[in-house]
């Protein structure tokens, strides 16, 4: 089962941000990043954390302690890119895209082989993990180490459904 | 939150409406009147009609005008949404994109300069789904406008109901069944929460080249 987390603040929101991640995963469950139990992580096989609305920074107040010890592997879109970082002590940076801007790969993984363009949607972006793509020569997509866990700041339900259909696979 | 809803009068932007409304208050409807009936931002076909779907919804509606100059028809935009955050208080709009990136990265952009929130409850929503939902809703809609072949004159003013989505659903592989790439555009005429239904009583079709409009030139709300 793969588990699918909300950082949505707002309900309206989910319609944009979470749902369209739903339909890419048939099989799923989710949960609000205010509730995540550590049955649900437990009984993950992989997880996925969605993004939300610009104007939405709720997501940084919530616990996400857990991916610091975590096993499963993670995908973070947008604002889970950067709770991915906050969590393992990367600190956020303030940086604006919107819109779709061309990405530039820099490490082979077959997650985003073959991406040429994103689309982006963040005030806020964090560096320093392993850098597996770039966009305006800012890291845009990282993996941490070690781990199966990765960050994508751009939105891959976008334009690059194909990241979201291999890493579930 | 009270929210502003970018509103041209068809199916999508009276569906995201009624997504809005379940979850927060809608305190205006913003209308974009295009001059230039090729505008990559804006509905043209009908969208002067809004003034009778905000009277049927009892909201009060923003609307200007611009001569929809690429680019430049963003700033009319941006006037239109200062307009109602004044007037209405405003915390937010909604829109009815649903894959656009070039309309919803700038209705993004022009939301965080002026710090207000932005929803598009349509986004990457299947359009075949789409449709099913309209009707499955109770919104009535009529084919303003085709663009695109093999779409003709025959579509002009026909009902979106079950068949006329079961024709589009076929022709999936040639058009966005639901238009989203300007292959069609819609007015509705009624729908849940209106307290009046809007009669057309004088209209206009003109079609060439799979490329046509069903002007609707005079209509009562009653």
């Amino acid at each position: 089962m793969l588990l699918i987390i909300s950082t949505c603040a707002d309900k309206l929101s989910e319609l944009e941000f979470v749902r369209p991640i739903e339909r890419l995963v048939p099989v799923h469950k989710t949960v609000h990043c205010t509730k995540i139990t550590p049955a649900d992580i437990a009984t993950a096989d992989k997880i996925i954390i969605a993004g939300t609305a610009l104007k939405d920074f709720d997501y940084l107040k919530a616990d996400f302690s857990w991916l610091r010890t975590t096993t499963r592997p993670v995908l973070g879109i947008c604002a889970g890119m950067q709770v991915i970082a906050t969590a393992l002590g990367m600190p956020l940076e303030d940086f604006v895209t919107i819109g779709p801007r061309p990405v530039q790969v820099v490490k082979e993984c077959a997650l985003i082989s073959g991406a040429r363009e994103a689309y982006f949607l963040h005030t806020k972006t964090a560096c320093g993990f392993e850098t597996l793509a770039v966009t305006d020569g800012k890291p845009c997509m990282f993996k941490i180490p070690c781990k199966e866990m990765y960050g994508c700041i751009f939105h891959p339900e976008v334009l690059n459904e194909r990241i979201i259909a291999r890493f579930a696979a | 939150m009270k929210l502003g809803v970018l509103y041209s009068g068809g199916k999508d932007s009276t569906l995201a409406l009624l997504k809005a409304q379940e979850h927060h208050q809608i305190a205006c409807l913003i209308t974009v009147l295009s001059e230039n009936k090729e505008s990559y931002m804006f509905q043209t076909a009908n969208t002067h009609l809004t003034h009778l779907q905000a009277e049927a919804l009892g909201v009060p509606l923003v609307r200007v005008t611009t001569k929809g100059v690429k680019e430049e028809e963003l700033e009319d935009l941006r006037n239109a949404i200062s307009e109602a955050k004044a007037a209405h208080q405003i915390d937010g709009i909604v829109t009815g994109a649903v894959r656009s990136t070039y309309q919803a990265s700038r209705v993004q952009r022009i939301c965080r300069e002026l710090g207000v929130w932005c929803f598009n409850p349509l986004w990457l929503k299947d359009q075949v789904e789409l449709l099913q939902e309209v009707i499955d809703r109770g919104i009535v809609a009529v084919i303003s406008g085709v663009f695109a072949e093999p779409l003709d004159e025959s579509y002009l003013g026909k009902a979106i109901d079950p068949a006329m989505v079961a024709k589009l659903a076929k022709l999936k592989h040639r058009i966005n069944p639901a238009g989203e790439g300007g292959e069609i555009e819609t007015t509705v005429l009624f729908a849940p929460g209106f307290t009046k239904r809007i009669t057309i009583t004088k209209s206009r079709a003109e079609y060439a080249n799979f490329s046509g409009t069903y002007q609707i030139e005079e209509a009562q709300c009653s």
